[in-house]
């Protein structure tokens, strides 16, 4: 049978069904004289299978695939909340403990320095800045390989850009009676810009940064069908 | 067992004298050794005349694995093979057995004719 057939032919199949037997069928198929009977034998099948679907036929899914699908407000939501508090913690850290090592009689970390403790205090720096960024691709990434429509995503990729465009980080060494500095983040809109809030145009840069490689991808994915 | 009853028929399929369940005649094919689809299809249109569409022995296949009667074997290829499990072979043996009763009876009941 015409290799194309074929694969047009398994595709008329349940999903689960595909996911299970579509490789092997479709090298049936192949090996086969082909022709009307047999076209009509297998759309017939397929039509009977989304009809009487198989009985306790499941896809073998990993755990990961299986959250994605049951959870995905936990895949996409929750889960890209705790790296990114993850890496603001470490980031934090980074700003904290370079600034009792390298820093220890200035009330604030933010003072111009080189040498290793510029190179020390750029690592957090790097996490801090690029963490939203990089979870934001992995959302895409995850959505991509998971073939999930862009719903769940979109949340995950709105609420890592607020909070990444929003985030401000304060140093006090006052702030505590012991004096080993204080690191303290919070959120806030920032002073406005040609009449744009500061905090919500740093969030619209990095909702367009991490959203691009997944829109490159399905106007990749619609041009291929297309064509 | 559940039959399935679209078969492609050969070319002097009279109508009747076919056996056409098709997860019977998986299993019956799968009894004398692991095979992958194709295999199955001439082994059982040489067993029985009934050439089973590839929809048609798929569709058993799916039903007789996840009722645990049969079971895939490492992929060859793309082909995977499949054989009969201890379980498969039981129900089999007691299909055939009702089979031979039942046949047994019918060609009595035509000799008293």
């Amino acid at each position: 049978m015409n290799d194309r057939l074929a694969h047009l032919l398994v595709r008329l199949y349940p999903r689960p069904w595909r996911g299970r037997y579509g490789a092997e069928f479709e090298a049936l198929l192949r090996t086969g004289r082909g022709g009307l009977r047999m076209s009509a034998n297998v759309a017939w099948s397929a039509f009977r299978e989304h009809v009487f679907p198989t009985p306790g036929l499941r896809i073998e899914q990993s755990p990961f695939q299986s959250w994605c699908v049951r959870a995905p407000w936990a895949m996409f939501g929750l889960a890209p909340l705790l790296l990114l508090a993850a890496a603001y913690f470490v980031a934090c850290f980074i700003l904290w403990s370079g600034w009792n090592i390298f820093l220890p009689g200035t009330n604030t970390p933010f003072v111009p320095i080189d040498g290793l403790a510029n190179l020390y205090f750029q690592v957090g720096r790097l996490i801090y800045f690029s963490a939203p960024i990089l979870i934001g691709w992995a959302i895409g990434l995850v959505a991509r390989r998971q073939r999930l429509k862009a719903a769940w995503p979109a949340v995950g990729w709105i609420l890592i850009a607020l909070i990444g465009g929003t985030a401000q980080v304060r140093a006090s060494r006052t702030a505590v009676l012991s004096g080993v500095g204080h690191i303290r983040m919070g959120f806030a809109l920032g002073p406005s810009v040609h009449g744009i809030p500061d905090g919500l145009f740093h969030a619209l840069v990095i909702l367009s940064l991490t959203v691009l490689p997944y829109l490159i991808w399905r106007l990749q994915k619609t041009h291929s069908v297309s064509s | 067992m559940r039959s399935t009853r679209r078969v492609v028929a050969g070319e002097n399929d009279p109508g009747m004298g076919h056996y056409s369940d098709p997860p019977l005649l998986v299993l019956a094919s799968l009894a004398s050794g692991p095979k992958h689809g194709h295999a199955m299809i001439e082994d059982i249109a040489s067993i029985c005349g009934t050439r089973l569409g590839p929809g048609t022995l798929y569709g058993a296949i799916a039903r007789l694995e996840q009722q645990g009667w049969i079971e895939p074997l490492p992929p060859e290829e793309r082909r995977r093979p499949y054989r009969i499990t201890a379980e498969g072979a039981r129900v089999l043996r007691a299909k055939l057995t009702t089979l031979r009763q039942f046949t047994k009876a019918g060609l009595q009941r035509l000799e008293a004719l």
